[in-house]
């Protein structure tokens, strides 16, 4: 029953410590420091880590795979940071992987992203190992340029109001252009045309875009010398960019058929005036006046008979009229 | 020197606290999981320690939810994020906040309960008294004190978090205009067996250590009326640093399973 | 008691020794109690004579020495032993120590309840109780609280207690303490009165010398955690120990 007090103090001290243990060991499980495995240690560059912090999670093809340990300013727009990955998926990381910064989700914690790199053969990282680095445009920037952005928009937008109203009320050259009906048809039969060609255009682009990939694959002379990467991407360039043309052109012609075919249906300057809501109402209490007015002249004129002074008159119009009907 | 003599002897005497503490919990699984069974008086403690508890329970979850609500509308407004109000309330109420306010209001109502009374009997050789009429006083006082307190509490709290929940709704439904079946909809959307299970775990760790620390100071009190007020004030000082610790690692193992 | 030396004694104590830390209380008590004496220990506070007692019911364990309760030594017991043996001894306890959160009904019941044994049926528990107030003279207190009387009748109802399992040994720890000399008389001549009743054997505590006078056979006095001196109260009253004589003295 009765205990010692060295016993009891023995318990006690071996009841605390456990606990203090236990909780530590909850601690690292539950936060998955990485305390139990082994770890290497590799770097990356950056001019901007965008608010990154010790802790933050490391992440390779979107599984997490370390924490960033260390965050040093090298000089002036290079910042050098460790991070701690985990040497059992280090092997899947290659020497040509790139790591960028990027943030978990809108407002959430930043994370450095290891994306895998291009060629098949390259090694893996050994500890150490510094890693090439891409600066992504944080979420700052990209909201700063979509500011802008927006603005140009707006200011885009009100110059834009002004033309097409001068081209309605059919000023300048173009209004003159967009109200004369044959001159609409001709463009049409123009832009038809264009359209035809381009899509001319898009399908030849196509057959070459498929031709050059034939050649990549094929050993012929021509692939030998197209699959020098430089110039083949160079052309591919070239061709990304032409079909990138064809098809602004397409939409532009589009735009242009889609205007022409407002001015067919009517919406040249009258269309404007009797779409104007104030004018037809001012029109509209205009003619009530006037009618109103005319009203009111007949009843003077009718008053006018019947006054004693102007009887005689009237008297005798009338007898003429009858007369000239006799006559009739 | 003499300081150091005395820190040494406070700390010798802390260490020596939690170890008897310790075989008291062990005597109580030993003593509990032997017949005979003090069954009746495990009943009169549970309606004692349930029923007494009940106002005082009600009376805090209910202005807990209230001034909850009430002190985090204005962020959530500012965020234009009100209709996230019953899910954060319920949320925090449930997992967190609910048992640990009402644990440690048990602490002051429950647990010193338990150490004056138990206390006073020590003192008074109720105890005593009742070792010689052939009855085991660690059975009939102790153990049903543990119990009625591990049944109770979680039962408690789960009723402290109900009304707590209800005052969260009435702050909505005069200030934001938010239907009682609205604020219930969205809190249960909200909730998930996850969140309500460890918190009820938790809350009978909770019971069982307002039950056990209570016990081991009435009925280890010293003489004296001293000693009871002693016994009573160190059980709800001790319990709430229990609660504390215990709370801590409930939310690291919550963490790790959950 | 001129047949004393040849009985064998109901309870006897041997060289009792307890401390509590640097605090040796008893260094060797010795102790014998005879069937049907009314044995009264004397000291001063402090003396001891309630760790006696409580070891003499295994409340206290003692460090040395063995206590032997009809050819039982309880030191060396299991407690289901000791439970059953308790029933052969009540004990009153010095400020009655009556459950206070239950009736006195209750009260007396609680002894009963782990000895179903002793009792025939459950109207066997009611008589029973019964029977133990009217001996104290309190059946009309069965359903009050004990919060509701007064420290006689407190007193009383922890002797019906004490005695409800018509125990062979009767312990009283300061049987009068905290009373007025009028009720402290009563108590007494209630405890002469049942000790007669039911030919117990009486161990009483006491530094309360009128008390000693009235119930003694025998005495000890207890000084310094050995029993200093033995004998009747005349005896022991006219001793010319000065130790003796301080107990004596008013």
């Amino acid at each position: 029953m009765g205990k010692s007090t060295s016993q009891k103090i023995k318990v006690g001290v071996f009841v605390v410590i456990g606990t203090i243990l236990l909780v530590a060991t909850l601690y690292f499980i539950g936060n998955k420091q990485h305390l139990f495995t082994r770890n290497i240690e590799i770097y990356a560059t950056f001019a901007n880590v965008n608010g990154l912090t010790l802790g933050n999670n490391v992440r390779y093809s979107g599984i997490n795979v370390g924490t960033v340990s260390k965050i040093d300013m090298v000089d002036e727009g290079t910042i050098t940071i460790q991070m701690v990955v985990e040497e059992k998926t280090s092997r899947f990381i290659k020497k040509d992987a790139i790591a960028s910064i990027g943030s978990d989700g809108l407002v959430g914690s930043m994370v450095v992203n290891i994306i895998p790199g291009k060629s098949q053969d390259a090694k893996p990282v050994i500890a150490g190992d510094t890693i090439q680095s891409y600066s992504r445009i944080g979420a700052d920037d990209m909201l700063s340029t979509l500011n802008t952005t927006n603005e140009n928009a707006a200011l885009l937008t009100s110059d834009l109001l002004k033309i097409t109203n001068k081209i309605l009320e059919g000023k300048g050259t173009l209004g003159a252009l967009v109200s004369d009906t044959l001159l609409a048809k001709d463009i049409r039969q123009v832009v038809v045309e264009l359209k035809k060609t381009t899509l001319g255009t898009s399908a030849a682009i196509t057959n070459i875009n498929a031709i050059i990939s034939k050649i990549n694959y094929d050993e012929s002379a021509a692939a030998v010398l197209l699959s020098d990467t430089v110039s083949a991407n160079q052309i591919k360039n070239v061709f990304a960019n032409l079909e990138k043309s064809s098809k602004d052109i397409n939409e532009v012609t589009k735009n242009i058929d889609e205007y022409i075919q407002e001015i067919k249906s009517g919406k040249g300057t009258l269309n404007y005036v009797l779409q104007d809501k104030d004018l037809v109402k001012n029109i509209d209490s205009s003619m009530i006046n006037i009618k109103e007015a005319t009203q009111k002249l007949n009843e003077n004129m009718e008053a006018l008979k019947h006054n004693f002074l102007f009887r005689g008159y009237f008297n005798k119009l009338e007898r003429q009229e009858r007369k000239e009907a006799k006559e009739k | 020197m003499n300081k150091a003599d005395s820190i040494l002897s406070q700390t010798k005497s802390f260490f020596a606290e939690i170890g008897d503490m310790t075989f008291f919990a062990g005597r109580f699984f030993k003593e509990a999981s032997s017949s005979p069974f003090e069954f009746k008086e495990l009943l009169r403690q549970c309606y004692n320690m349930g029923n007494r508890s009940l106002l005082l329970v009600s009376v805090t979850g209910f202005i807990l939810g209230l001034v909850f609500t009430l002190q985090s509308r204005p962020t959530l407004m500012q965020f234009g994020a009100q209709s996230w109000m019953a899910s954060m309330v319920s949320l925090s109420i449930v997992r967190e906040i609910g048992p640990v306010i009402i644990a440690l209001i048990c602490a002051g109502r429950i647990g010193s309960g338990i150490g004056a009374e138990l206390g006073s009997m020590r003192v008074t050789e109720q105890i005593d008294a009742m070792e010689v009429s052939g009855t085991n006083p660690f059975k009939y006082l102790v153990v049903t004190r543990i119990m009625a307190t591990t049944l109770m509490l979680p039962l408690l709290i789960i009723m402290g978090d109900a009304i707590a929940l209800f005052g969260s709704a009435l702050i909505e439904n005069l200030k934001g205009d938010v239907s009682y079946l609205l604020y219930f909809n969205q809190v249960f959307e909200a909730l998930k067996f996850s969140d309500i299970v460890p918190a009820t775990i938790k809350s009978v760790f909770f019971g069982f250590a307002i039950g056990l620390v209570g016990c081991y100071k009435g009925y280890y009190c010293s003489k004296g009326t001293v000693g009871v007020g002693e016994a009573s004030n160190s059980a709800v000082v001790y319990i709430s640093m229990l609660l504390f610790v215990i709370d801590f690692i409930a939310v690291f193992v919550t963490d790790i399973f959950i | 008691m001129n047949s004393i030396k040849n009985i064998k004694p109901v309870l006897e104590l041997k060289n009792l020794q307890k401390s509590f830390g640097d605090n040796h209380v008893l260094k060797g008590f010795n102790l014998k109690l005879f069937e049907g004496e009314n044995l009264v220990v004397m000291g001063k506070s402090g003396s001891g004579k309630s760790v006696m007692v409580k070891c003499l019911v295994g409340l206290i364990h003692p460090d040395g020495g063995s206590i032997n309760i009809k050819n039982q030594d309880i030191t060396t017991m299991g407690h289901k032993e000791l439970d059953l043996l308790r029933t052969e001894i009540g004990f009153l306890f010095q400020g009655s120590a009556l459950y206070d959160s239950m009736t006195v009904r209750e009260n007396l019941e609680f002894p009963l309840r782990r000895h179903k044994d002793k009792i025939e049926n459950f109207q066997g528990t009611e008589i029973l109780v019964k029977e133990a107030l009217e001996n104290v003279g309190l059946a009309d207190a069965i359903d009050l609280m004990p919060a509701e009387l007064s420290g006689g009748m407190q007193r009383r109802v922890a002797l019906a207690r004490a005695l409800i399992l018509k125990p062979k040994i009767i312990m009283y720890d300061e049987p009068t303490t905290g009373l007025d000399p009028i009720t402290a008389k009563e108590i007494i001549l209630l405890m002469r009165n049942i000790q007669k009743k039911y030919h117990t054997s009486s161990l009483i505590i006491t530094h309360d010398v009128d008390c000693a006078r009235v119930i003694s056979n025998r005495m000890i006095l207890l000084v310094d955690g050995i029993n200093y001196a033995e004998g009747t109260f005349e005896e022991l009253s006219n001793s010319s120990d000065p130790q003796v004589q301080a107990f004596f003295k008013n």
